[in-house]
């Protein structure tokens, strides 16, 4: 289980800086820092820029993402930002905007 | 110990050990706090301060456990629990609050009860 979890009903306005997994279901306003991977599900919605080490995204997110290994766009998701990681995949039915960067 | 599974849904936040939240944290659920956060902090349901956790905040929660270190004033429409790890500076208002020993405390506590009439008390405050 994730170190740490913005649980549905839960808002975070602000600086987020992590060393751990972070699960979003609820939302989350302002940046989000971690080494490790950050996973957005379902439901949730997230207006940030977001640096970690993989991203996977099955929610709402406006902003800019930074992910050092993978970035994951699940049917469902929808990501209207720029994209910088070295994989990326979108499945079928993932919405996104954006440039991509894949650091070539 | 029990986790406290009152709220619906599985609404259980938790800001685990080495993540820092600078800002605002809000909500209808439960929050469990291992990190630290300076800003401002309300959940409808249950907060609990983990010891080694750190708020830097106003406190607002339906009740609050303090097992950390707190900063701040707290306001609980329910109970409000200071156990022996914790350290709390602030004010601390609550329908009950109770105190372990070995916690540092420094601050008002308002806790909201009726006084006896015949001591001239329509309420507290």
């Amino acid at each position: 289980m994730a170190g740490t979890v913005i649980a549905q009903g839960i808002t975070i306005e602000g600086e987020l800086t992590s060393d751990d997994d972070v699960l979003i279901q609820g939302t989350l306003r302002g940046k989000l820092v971690t080494k490790e991977s950050v996973s957005i599900e379902n439901g949730a919605t997230v207006e940030a820029d977001i640096a970690a080490s993989s991203l996977s995204v099955g929610g709402q997110i406006r902003g800019n993402v930074t992910a050092k290994d993978r970035v994951d766009l699940m049917p469902g998701a929808r990501l209207i930002g720029d994209v910088k990681a070295s994989r990326l995949t979108i499945a079928d039915g993932a919405s996104f905007k954006g440039n991509v960067d894949m650091d070539v | 110990m029990a986790r406290a599974s009152s709220a619906s849904q599985g609404n259980s936040a938790v800001l685990g050990k080495g993540t820092r939240l600078r800002g605002r944290i809000g909500g209808d659920g439960d929050l469990r706090v291992e990190g630290s956060i300076a800003g401002e902090v309300a959940v409808k349901g249950q907060l609990v301060l983990a010891e080694g956790g750190e708020i830097v905040a106003d406190v607002q929660a339906g009740s609050v456990v303090v097992e950390g270190a707190l900063e701040g004033d707290i306001t609980a429409t329910d109970a409000v629990a200071i156990r022996a790890s914790a350290r709390v500076s602030g004010a601390l208002k609550g329908s009950s609050i109770s105190i372990e020993e070995g916690a540092s405390v420094s601050g008002r506590i308002e806790a909201e009860f009726d006084m006896p009439p015949e001591l001239g008390g329509k309420g507290s405050r």
